[in-house]
């Protein structure tokens, strides 16, 4: 689970995005669960973001797109629609900007450090989980940013092993 | 020196014969395979051993009192061996991916289809029917069930039925993959499972054991020592309560009995016994029976593939013919060879743990069906 905290316009939310599936997300926001899925994941060097973009208030939450369906009948209270559509976003930089242990288990060997630019399907780590070990290899083609464990060290499900620089 | 004299000094020579000298010719094969092809070593290198030792001339370690012999006596014959080493194998069986995913029990059933299959061929070749059955199940793909059931159904089978057991298994990464490809299309291989994160409690962790002791103990009474002994040891290991004594299932008597086995199992293949067209015939239907599980585990996991519109990889039905845990392994190769990024290791697991307590199920409904107790 990646927990995200947010402050907009002044409000601060705390956004908890949990990856169900590589398109499916479950987001929870203050107390209200949604089931998300990712439908685009694009990578937009070019655009900035501008203060036009600013969240929208409660008054357009009604005509916003349907990105989120929530799961419970209850209405989302106003002002709460812009964030349920955010953390769609944000659950897409923490899948395509993070390797993510697939499943639980320990690092054995690591062959990155940060900096290091990689290619999709360079060997970065060794998993050993039900002591077989696994290869883990990179997603996609980038730089290393951070790498977030240690050999020897214990990961979760979803727990990132490292990062990639967003650019 | 008069001649008698030589002649017991030199009895060892005299008494060789064509029969001892390819039998131990046999256990230079078990022991090369052991320790330079690295196949179940563990076993190999101590049956290898038996082998060599009981097939000298005179042994003196198979005869009454000798050393073999009384570990023949001590737990082949009446089962002690197989039923200890299954402590050891449930404190090391981890039911986690399964209680995660109970629907992959199926695929454990489906991956003892071979058994029934082979026993069937193994009567038409003119075994008698506790012969066919103790060849069958070598089909359970797991030693010390096939060691336990032939034990009791036909004895004289005992050596050439666990060196195809054990062979075999230690064969899985070279007779599987061929025959999950052949069946699957590289898009089936590429479904990905996502691991659920299902917490599963410890009260469902240690019930799970004792349930399952009582119902399958219920159900097939044949089948009470083997699941009793698998379920004690993983009941000691969830409960957390007996570290000193899992430990000690898992390792210390595992190990030492592994040894007693492998010698005495070994000391059963003495020429009269062993080089007969009949060992042949075991060798041959033992991987009729590996690949008919395996064929069997994975067009059955095709089958819930359709049934759940396209969300089981059907790599994970091979996972359930037992073997554990080289079968999940080899599934968890096999799909990542076609996509680096799948996972299907847990899935696999657990239907590699339905795969192991079927086997013994399987076992008891053989001893069932044959009247056998």
């Amino acid at each position: 689970m990646r927990r995200y905290t947010l402050g907009i316009a002044g409000r601060e939310f705390v956004i908890d995005v949990q990856e169900i599936d590589a398109d499916r997300f479950e987001v929870e926001v203050g107390d209200q669960r949604y089931e998300v899925t990712l439908a685009g994941d694009e990578d937009v060097p070019e655009a900035t973001v501008t203060p036009a973009l600013a969240p929208p208030q409660g008054s357009q939450a009604p005509s916003r797109p349907a990105a989120a369906a929530p799961t419970r009948t209850r209405a989302a209270p106003a002002g709460s629609a812009a964030p349920a559509a955010a953390p769609a976003r944000a659950a897409a930089r923490g899948g395509a900007w993070a390797l993510n242990a697939p499943m639980p288990g320990v690092i054995l060997e690591l062959y990155v450090k940060a900096g290091d630019s990689v290619t999709r399907g360079q060997q970065i780590a060794v998993l050993d989980a039900m002591k077989m070990h696994n290869f883990i290899g990179a997603p996609r083609a980038g730089t290393i940013s951070e790498v977030c464990v240690a050999a020897g060290q214990a990961v979760g499900h979803g727990d990132p092993i490292v990062r990639f620089a967003e650019s | 020196m008069d001649p008698g004299t030589l002649g017991l000094l030199l009895q060892g020579l005299t008494h060789v014969t064509p029969q001892s000298a390819v039998m131990m010719t046999v256990a230079m094969v078990l022991l090369y395979l052991g320790i330079a092809k690295n196949y179940e070593p563990l076993l190999l290198l101590p049956i290898g051993a038996g082998c060599l030792l009981a097939n000298l001339p005179l042994s003196p370690l198979i005869a009454e009192d000798g050393m073999l012999r009384v570990l023949y006596d001590m737990g082949i014959r009446n089962e002690l061996f197989p039923l200890l080493i299954f402590i050891g194998i449930g404190a090391l069986t981890d039911f986690g991916p399964l209680l995660e995913n109970p629907r992959l029990v199926l695929l454990g059933a489906a991956g003892q289809f071979g058994i029934f299959l082979t026993l069937l061929l193994a009567l038409l070749l003119g075994f008698s029917r506790p012969e066919a059955a103790s060849i069958g199940i070598i089909g359970a793909i797991d030693g010390p069930t096939s060691i336990y059931v032939s034990g009791l159904l036909a004895p004289h089978l005992l050596g050439p039925i666990t060196v195809a057991a054990y062979s075999y298994m230690s064969l899985v990464p070279i007779i599987l993959p061929p025959i999950m490809k052949w069946l699957t299309t590289p898009q089936e291989r590429r479904i990905r499972m996502p691991y659920s994160q299902r917490v599963i409690s410890r009260r469902t962790r240690i019930l799970f054991p004792i349930v399952v002791t009582v119902v399958v103990g219920t159900l097939v009474p044949f089948a009470t020592p083997l699941i009793g002994m698998l379920m004690l040891g993983n009941l000691m290991k969830e409960s957390g309560a007996v570290e000193r004594l899992t430990k000690a299932s898992a390792q210390e008597i595992a190990n030492t009995v592994t040894l007693f086995l492998g010698l005495a199992i070994g000391s059963t293949m003495v020429g009269s016994e062993f080089l007969k067209p009949s060992t042949l015939a075991i060798l041959v239907l033992g991987i009729v029976a590996f690949a008919v599980d395996g064929i069997a585990g994975v067009l059955f996991a095709k089958l819930l593939n359709r049934l759940s519109g396209g969300k089981v990889n059907p790599l994970i039905g091979a996972a359930g013919i037992s073997a554990f845990p080289m079968a999940a392994r080899v599934v968890q190769k096999v799909a990542q060879d076609e996509d680096f990024e799948n996972f299907l290791l847990m899935h696999a697991m657990g239907a590699n743990a339905a795969g192991q307590v079927a086997s013994v199920v399987a076992g008891g409904v053989l001893l069932a069906l044959m009247g056998a107790g």
